[in-house]
């Protein structure tokens, strides 16, 4: 208690710390839908729900809503419940439908299509080749004129393999471009145009293939082994020629660079989704199942996007991006990449609400204007305050002296409730406000406990002192007993209740707990803090009871 | 006695009104333009969307629906309809048409609240209501047996917890009973807040009763007199206190009656009787039913 003092009185930023109102006092909607998890299994339930209070949640962020509250709740008959707080949300009808939607889950493949010539991409491909060729015509005019072939292939030719025709040929390991002995048959692009060429001899022309530009030296020719067929030995100096697909792997660090175009594949062909472990090295991997239809889409998604990349998109955004090493059939796939086993566990659950949308229906709403709570604060808070004065103003002059220093008192117990409020914190609605005022009056109750008591002990013909330790510790345990029965009935109040009235019930048992410290503890003490004999001086002050014997000055000051 | 008997007799023959929090519905509240429309224009209005026991009724400055249904899709009809009708009777006015915004903002129609609720929510907050008050007197009654469980003479701990239950009882009939009558004359809805303020009352009635029983407590061990005027003496020496602490609580409370917000209105109302009845029941009931039950014991 003393701490939360303290914290009220020291920090100077304690002030800037607002109250969490609730959707009656600021304005918003209470959204509650029912899930449908009646086709799930036992097991599979929670983890489905978590996964739709989690799409929901980042539903409800794109609003911009601050601190939405989404809670899972299971109700008595046993079913499932996801309860929605907006605060302070605008267009309530634009919110019911975009949560009501079922997650969107896709499979995209990296276009192939040359993408649109006004895009970025389309610009930065045309300046690439547009590069690559003048980089090659540079390089031939050298080789035309004599110098040096294999030092201008060392300098040029990338370290790739180079894909030419339907044969992938790699250049040598040396980068030198030599290709070794070829047939016609083998490779004709490259062949034919040089086979009529001296040996030594570097075509005049760039062979240009699907994949990229080509400057051939005729190194060598002969007859085969065979007698009947001619070989040539060639060096190459080759320069790329660009596609979308190569823009696409040069980029895949960046995702948003790749035209991703989509499938058909969508969520609802996915089975479901597990988190496996690799039996050999233990990464997480996530495990997906199609159903018929979906298991023959995405073998051929497979076999048409091998060694490229495909893309799994959730509501429109891109969360995994794994690269197809080999056509998979049989409608099962696995996701591995570089993640922890938490984020498989996560792309799994995403996965399964987006294949198992657990379909949810809006069983209740309730919306308050922000208006109509401003008007409801004001009338309560100044209705508070009037029924605090009054009770002040009666306990004053009831009890005097002590009504006095208990009004203190409720003041000292209004601030530390109120910081309590601030910083734990607990949240403001209109029946929190009510369970606050109320605990106000069970603090008031406590101290004309104590009064009522002290005046009995002095009609007694007790003296001060001793009459005022008699008040307090004899009206102890009917406080004491009375505010666990307050407990008992907000305990029960906070676990069956409605949110609105567990407002009520969490604000009334902090009050009851620091009313009981207050009550006692500080009122006491200021009894205490008045000098002995001058308030058997002036008796007055506490009491019109006289003492039945004759007032003796007390010796045991304290 | 008579008070109790007139409750339950008001209870069973009109029952409570129930609030759509339990019986599932829609509450809609709307504020209209300058021109206001009159009830029998508001509910021609949604005429034609056929809702079920429709009730239209004017407030302050707005109209509250009632309506059995509860769908999105039923809600936003209505609202199309309501603010057809506002756009007719409060027409924009010409230099002010532009954007939609502005022309939103000349008609002055507002939605204030809207408050759906499924079938099936309501049914189940009706159980959760009574099973959290039979619990509360249950939990009530046995912290009471647990409390005074070292004075079991003449009578038995438990006979007090008994007691209390019976007094809170007593108190829980009348506010509902109240509540029955006005449901009946102003057709006043008990929600769930209703349910907190019948638990509250049950708490604070106990506050009193055990006040009392304290002071027994005390009393009986020291005691020359009888059992009789024992209790009789510990209700006396108790009397300014129950009545000063309740007057004090009912003083906030007839502030918030008076000047409080229109959602807590009937809340503090409830505690209000509550309360009252909850000290008279302390002083009038628990403590005699003692005697009488201890005297029971003597005759047999």
């Amino acid at each position: 208690m003393a701490n939360v003092t303290k914290n009220y009185v020291t920090l100077p930023q304690v002030k800037d710390i607002p109250f969490r109102l609730g959707l009656d006092l600021q304005g918003g909607s209470q959204l509650i839908y029912e899930a449908d998890v009646k086709s799930l299994p036992e097991a599979e339930k929670s983890t489905a729900l978590e996964g739709v209070r989690e799409v929901i949640e980042r539903r409800i962020n794109i609003f911009g809503v601050s601190e939405p509250v989404v809670q899972v709740n299971k109700t008595m008959s046993g079913s499932y419940r996801i309860i929605a707080e907006l605060a302070g949300i605008k267009d309530v009808q634009e919110a019911i439908k975009m949560i009501g939607e079922t997650p969107l889950l896709e499979f995209k493949e990296v276009s192939d299509k040359p993408l649109d010539t006004s895009s970025a991409d389309a610009k930065k491909l045309t300046e690439l080749n547009k590069l690559s060729t003048d980089q090659a015509k540079k390089v031939l005019a050298q080789a035309v004129k004599g110098d040096d072939f294999v030092a201008l292939a060392k300098a040029n030719n990338q370290a790739q393999s180079v894909g030419v025709g339907s044969d992938a040929l790699t250049v040598g390991s040396e980068n030198d471009g030599d290709l070794g002995w070829v047939t016609e048959d083998v490779n004709s692009e490259l062949v034919k145009p040089v086979k009529f060429l001296a040996k030594g001899q570097v075509y005049k022309n760039i062979i240009t293939t699907k994949t990229a530009s080509h400057i051939v030296k005729l190194e060598d020719k002969r007859l085969r082994s065979d007698k009947k067929t001619m070989e040539y030995h060639l060096r190459d100096i080759s320069f790329p020629i660009y596609t979308a697909a190569d823009l696409a792997a040069v980029n895949s660090a960046n995702d948003s660079n790749i035209n991703w175009q989509s499938t058909q594949l969508t969520g609802k062909h996915l089975k479901r989704a597990v988190v496996n472990f690799n039996p050999n090295d233990g990464t997480p991997e996530v495990s997906l199942e199609f159903n018929d239809e979906g298991a023959k889409l995405f073998e051929q998604i497979t076999t048409r996007n091998i060694g490229k990349q495909v893309a799994i998109f959730l509501d429109g955004y891109p969360i995994s991006t794994p690269t197809v090493n080999e056509k998979i059939t049989g409608g099962e796939a696995s996701i591995s990449g570089s993640f922890t086993a938490q984020e498989a566990k996560l792309l799994a659950q995403r996965l399964n609400t987006g294949a198992l949308p657990v379909p949810i229906s809006l069983v209740s709403q309730q919306t308050v204007g922000a208006s109509l709570g401003q008007q409801s604060v004001d009338n309560s808070v100044r209705a508070g305050l009037i029924g605090l004065a009054i009770v002040a103003l009666f306990m004053i002059l009831f009890y005097r002296l002590p009504g006095l220093l208990s009004v203190f008192a409720l003041v000292i117990y209004g601030f530390i409730s109120l910081a309590i409020f601030k910083l734990w914190p607990v949240t403001m609605t209109l029946s929190g406000i009510a369970g606050f005022i109320l605990s106000i009056g069970m603090a008031v109750d406590a101290n004309i406990l104590i009064f009522e008591r002290l005046k009995e002990e002095l009609r007694n013909g007790k003296d001060l002192s001793k009459a005022i330790e008699d008040g307090f510790s004899r009206a102890w345990p009917s406080i004491r007993d009375s505010n666990f029965t307050t407990m008992i009935v907000c305990f029960v109040l906070i676990e069956f209740s409605t949110s609105v009235i567990k407002g009520f019930a969490v604000t009334l048992l902090l009050g009851v707990i620091i009313s009981m410290f207050t009550a006692i503890f500080v009122t006491r003490n200021f009894l205490k803090l008045m000098s002995n004999k001058w308030l058997t001086k002036y008796h007055w002050l506490i009491t019109s009871v006289k003492n039945k014997k004759e007032v003796v000055p007390a010796t045991e000051l304290k | 006695m008579v008070l109790f008997v007139t409750a339950i007799v008001f209870i069973s023959t009109w029952g409570l009104k129930l609030g759509i929090d339990f019986t599932g519905g829609s509450l809609l509240e709307v504020k209209f333009g300058a021109n206001k429309p009159n009830v029998i224009e508001v509910s021609d209005s949604v005429k034609d969307l056929k809702l079920n026991s429709l009730s239209v009724q004017p407030s302050e400055n707005s109209f509250i629906l009632r309506f059995q249904d509860s769908s999105e899709d039923v809600h936003q009809k209505v609202l199309v309809s309501l603010k057809k009708l506002n756009d007719g009777k409060n027409p924009v006015k010409a230099e002010n048409k532009g954007t939609s915004t502005t022309v939103v903002a000349t008609t002055g129609f507002e939605e204030l609240n809207f408050t759906g609720i499924g079938p099936s929510i309501g049914q189940e907050l009706q159980k959760k209501a009574i099973s959290a008050i039979i619990l509360v007197l249950i939990a009530i009654s046995l912290y009471i047996s647990y409390a005074f469980r070292k004075v079991s003479k003449p009578i038995a701990s438990w006979k007090y917890g008994v007691a209390t239950l019976i007094a809170l009882f007593h108190d829980t009939v009348i506010v509902i009973g109240f509540f029955a009558l006005l449901g009946k004359v102003w057709g006043v809805e008990v929600n769930t807040s209703f349910v907190a303020a019948v638990l509250t009352v049950l708490g604070f009635s106990v506050h009193d009763t055990i006040v009392v029983f304290d002071r027994i407590r005390e009393n009986l061990p020291k005691s020359a007199d009888n059992f009789e005027d024992t209790i009789n003496r510990s209700v006396n020496q108790t009397l300014t206190r129950s009545i000063n602490t309740s007057m004090t609580v009912m003083f906030v409370l007839m502030s918030i009656v008076l000047f409080g917000g229109s959602s807590i209105k009937y809340f503090a109302l409830a505690l209000f009787v509550g309360i009252f009845f909850g000290t008279y029941s302390s002083i009038f009931l628990a403590s005699p039913l003692l005697v009488v039950w201890n005297n029971l014991k003597k005759k047999i």
